[in-house]
């Protein structure tokens, strides 16, 4: 991989910094600053994840009850089911 | 046409614990560590909320899909067996069982 960057270089199609068309590297980010949290970004993920989680547990349980409740208004008609 | 038709109602519901979350579950955590690689942290102890949170994702979206999947073979079944029910001079056995020593040859042992 570095080989044949080198010899794109030579050929004058991309610069040693990645900043043009043939930039073949993964790691090619911005300036970051892992050293101080992002509280918010932080706060967000944790509240967001809560609700997913909350909001699993409702809908499962929602789910539940509306099966059995159509399986009573059916009143085992199917003989397929337990 | 709906993701999850109200008749998908009527069928029992995924147990929480279900193969479909657990793999989307650990797909969204795997892809975080990804992201802790790519952006060269350290994989597992960086971005606990950006793990817990992609794999809390995953595993909602797994619940979901598992219920659509749940529902359309559910819907595919139903369709079979009303097929069946409808055709019954193609389904039918024939007049008995038979024995599986009728079909194999009589045994004369070499000795």
């Amino acid at each position: 991989m570095a080989a044949g960057l080198r010899a794109v270089q030579r050929w004058g199609l991309a610069a040693a910094t990645p900043s043009l068309a043939f930039t073949r590297s993964a790691f090619v980010v911005g300036k970051q600053n892992n050293a101080q949290p992002n509280w918010l970004g932080v706060g967000l993920a944790f509240g967001t994840s809560a609700a997913l989680w909350a909001l699993l547990v409702k809908q499962h349980n929602e789910d539940v009850m509306e099966y059995e409740r159509r399986k009573q208004v059916r009143g085992h008609k199917c003989t397929g089911c337990s | 046409m709906a993701f999850l038709p109200d008749e998908s109602r009527a069928l029992p519901p995924p147990p929480l614990l279900n193969k479909g979350s657990v793999w989307l579950g650990f797909v969204g955590w795997m892809s975080a560590l990804m992201d802790n690689a790519f952006n060269r942290r350290p994989i597992l102890r960086a971005g606990i909320h950006r793990q817990i949170l992609l794999a809390s994702l995953g595993y909602f979206v797994g619940y979901q899909l598992v219920k659509r999947a749940e529902y359309m073979h559910a819907k595919v079944d139903r369709e079979l067996f009303e097929y069946i029910r409808h055709h019954p001079l193609d389904f039918q056995s024939p007049t008995e069982k038979k024995r599986i020593g009728q079909l194999l040859e009589d045994f004369y042992p070499i000795r």
